[in-house]
């Protein structure tokens, strides 16, 4: 099966990535999903339902396929144009509009091929898009090196929480350094917002786990760390409720979400260490 | 309103036989939270005391604010709320809801209170028997201001409404944001046409949306309604209205949600009897206890407000709804029937023609008091009134501060508490004030109503009451 790119009329992103393709001299058959494409989408959307992606603005668009993958989302499909699947985890769909492309995510790629993903940046700025990227705070010289070449416009940081919890809340050993350097680095970008999930933290490996929510405390020690970082209290920090539901462990799929009433505390925990704490509109 | 350019001010009127005798406590111009006896004797000044508003707490306690924001950045945030005693130590305080960093200002967390507030063991604010607010210790509901944009109602920010509790302690536990609850309001079309294009934008801060204007926010508290299985009236649900939008709304404490209304529309068929209720203020449950417990008490401004239409008066739809006189309404919650209400016609003025005699048009505000009558501020024109279940008017007070920066006397809203609530003073001699004749009282060299010279016509008709005046007035619009 031939590359096809599914597109809505007058969608920019779909331009820009048709651009690309013809550019790279990558062929491609166009199904305008408006006009004479819509029959053959509903009919690719019925068969693909599972790996397309629609929220609450419906379905993102473009939306490529070689037979055999689907990308959704002009980051993800530039991402496999210019790399093949190399790319996969630094882009995924998005959710913002208009000139705005997030869904990019620092943290989740693999660092090995970072001169590809600031070669895909590079062509989304080119193209006068404006970046919204998200990190955890691994991979920090990927960062700086975005914030080098200008190639973002808003970082998000998803500071886990405190240095101690780090490594536990993501289940990996993490380099607190790389962590440091990451916060160190976000307020320097034209927009930034850091930001912290209160999570359930499996405490200790044994069965059967212990699993508690984030204390306030602990997210005070959270706000503490960026302060201690950056030396100041003075940042966005936004403090954001765990959906259960959403989750990828099994283990904690079951619990209760938090009692909203119970945020409060922990929002007037953080605002001793970040006085523009605040907490995530439901 | 309509004062001629001399009239007396301090207390005009006063019959204690038929009075609920106290002392009344308000935010006097310029000057600070004032507390005065029936005579108008100023028995307490806390001088400096903003409050937005001041009231009286047992054991000779105020509540209000140590200040203001800078207006150029924010629209009537007070920096804090307190309690100071009666000595003027300030016992507890507020103020950590918003750390605020304005250009050229010290920065500082401020509570961005504004209008209303309420302590725990009293739900209105103002005396009811056996409801006493605590004075050390308790949750305190307050009213505050937040900025933030909702895309559905407008591209530009806002300044919205917030109502927040807090500890004894300063910690927030509780958060409820208005423009949260925006599809729940209702709004025509053509309302949210216009908010889009405008939400009342003020120029604070370089621009913010104030677009609901909640001026008070009460506990509807132990009532009749929810003890007959009514859960819209669980005595922890919050009542509060806003002035922008003529929308008086209870709210669920626990879901949030909007669970009785009236507004933004007062054309629909179950509330037309009701005529528009504009820009209102104060509107709350009267307490159990009280008499009229369970009926919303309202003042029921007119003057300028609400989204919709544009019509000659607001040719862009933005504050169409337009009257030129006030109304106090106590109206049931359940039926909507008017129960009781003080209007021009019920103050002895000629309707339409002398009606703006009663009328403030922004402020203002009505308390029940125990012996129900009904403590009615009349704010434009800082006059205060106490009238009887028959609209007799047994007590009236002008204030005589008016502000040197801002020309007014304006008393935002008053409360009458019982003499034992300041346990500091004794109870006061009360005087009866008779209500002087203006028909024969002079001022200092004026000529008295004396007559040089009468000259009788011959063939004059005698004059009759008259009901062809250039417009339809009294009983002509009852035809």
């Amino acid at each position: 099966m031939c590359n096809t790119i599914f597109t809505v009329t007058g969608c920019t992103r779909c331009k820009i990535v048709k651009a690309f393709m013809k550019e790279t001299g990558i062929a491609f058959v166009e199904k305008d999903i408006k006009a004479e494409g819509k029959d053959e989408f509903q009919q690719f959307y019925t068969s693909n339902r599972k790996n397309i992606y629609r929220g609450a603005d419906g379905i993102e668009f473009p939306i490529f396929t070689d037979g055999n993958i689907i990308r959704q989302g002009i980051g993800p499909v530039l991402a496999y144009l210019y790399s093949g699947e190399k790319l996969d985890g630094y882009f995924s769909v998005g959710t913002l509009h208009r000139e705005w492309v997030d869904g990019i995510h620092i943290s989740s790629g693999n660092p090995g091929y970072a001169e590809d993903f600031l070669a895909v940046l590079r062509y989304l700025k080119g193209n006068s898009m404006k970046l919204k990227l998200d990190t955890d705070g691994r991979n920090s010289y990927i960062l700086q090196m975005v914030l080098d070449q200008n190639l973002a416009d808003h970082v998000v940081m998803n500071v886990l929480g405190p240095p101690e919890l780090y490594s536990r809340i993501l289940g990996e050993d993490v380099d607190l350094q790389d962590i440091e350097k990451t916060i160190s680095l976000v307020p320097q970008f034209p927009e930034y917002q850091f930001q912290t999930t209160i999570v359930p933290v499996i405490r200790h490996n044994r069965e059967p786990a212990d699993i508690s929510y984030m204390t306030p405390e602990e997210i005070a020690l959270t706000a503490s760390f960026i302060e201690k970082v950056t030396g100041s209290k003075k940042h966005p920090y936004l403090i954001r409720m765990f959906q259960p539901r959403e989750a990828g462990d099994n283990r904690l799929k079951s619990l209760e979400a938090i009692d909203p009433k119970l945020l409060f505390t922990y929002r007037t925990a953080a605002r001793s260490f970040q006085v523009f704490a605040d907490l995530e509109r439901q | 309103m309509t004062y001629p350019s001399v009239y007396p001010t301090g207390v005009t009127i006063y019959n204690p036989e038929k009075c609920w005798n106290g002392y009344t406590v308000f935010q006097a111009r310029e000057l600070g939270a004032l507390v005065i006896d029936m005579n108008g004797a100023e028995v307490q000044l806390w001088k400096g005391l903003h409050g937005f508003p001041n009231k009286l707490l047992p054991g000779g306690y105020v509540m209000g604010n140590t200040g203001e924001r800078n207006n150029a950045y924010g629209m009537q945030d007070q920096i804090d709320l307190v309690q100071v005693d009666w000595e003027g130590n300030i016992v507890w305080r507020f103020n950590r809801y918003e750390y605020i960093e304005d250009p050229g200002e010290k920065p500082q967390w401020m509570a961005r209170q504004h209008h209303d507030y309420q302590r725990e063991g009293n739900p209105v604010g103002y005396y009811v028997p056996g409801m006493e607010p605590r004075v050390d210790g308790g949750n305190t509901l307050i009213l505050c201001h937040k900025n933030l944009k909702n895309p559905k109602i407008s591209d530009k920010l806002l300044l919205d409404d917030t109502i927040i509790e807090v500890t004894w302690e300063g910690d927030i536990v509780w958060e409820w944001i208005c423009s949260d609850h925006f599809d729940e309001y209702e709004f025509s079309e053509e309302a949210k046409n216009i908010l889009c294009r405008d939400p009342n934008m003020r120029p604070s801060g370089g621009g913010m949306g104030d677009w609901m204007h909640i001026n008070s926010m009460s506990v509807l508290g132990p009532n009749k309604w929810y003890d007959a299985g009514d859960e819209r009236f669980h005595p922890d649900n919050i009542i509060w209205d806003g002035r922008e939008t003529n929308i008086i709304a209870i709210i669920d404490k626990k879901t949030g949600k909007i669970v009785w209304k009236l507004g933004p529309d007062y054309n629909a068929k179950e509330v037309r009897h009701l005529g528009w209720i504009i820009g209102q203020h104060h509107a709350h449950m009267i307490p159990r206890g009280l008499p009229g417990e369970g009926n919303i008490l309202v003042f029921d401004n007119g003057g300028w407000a609400g989204y919709g239409a544009p019509n000659p008066g607001a040719p862009k739809g933005i504050k169409n709804a337009l009257r030129d006189y006030s109304r106090v309404l106590e109206i049931n919650p359940v039926t909507l029937e008017i129960i009781w209400q003080y209007t021009p016609v019920e103050a002895g003025y000629v309707h339409p023609v002398d009606a703006n005699r009663f009328y403030s048009p922004f402020i203002s505000s009505a308390q029940r008091l125990p012996n129900g009558n009904t403590l009615i501020t009349e704010g434009s024109g800082g006059r205060i009134i106490e009238v009887t279940p028959k609209h007799e008017i047994v007590w009236e007070y002008i204030s005589p501060y008016w502000g040197k920066m801002l020309r007014l006397n304006m008393i935002y809203r008053a409360y009458r508490a019982p003499y034992e609530w300041i346990p500091q003073l004794d109870p006061p001699k009360e005087v009866p004030v008779e209500r002087i004749d203006v028909t024969t009282f002079r001022v200092p060299g004026a000529a008295p109503i004396e007559r040089l010279k009468e000259t009788v016509v011959e063939g004059v008709l005698p004059y009759q009451g008259d009901t062809a005046l250039c417009v339809a007035a009294g009983d002509e619009l009852d035809k």
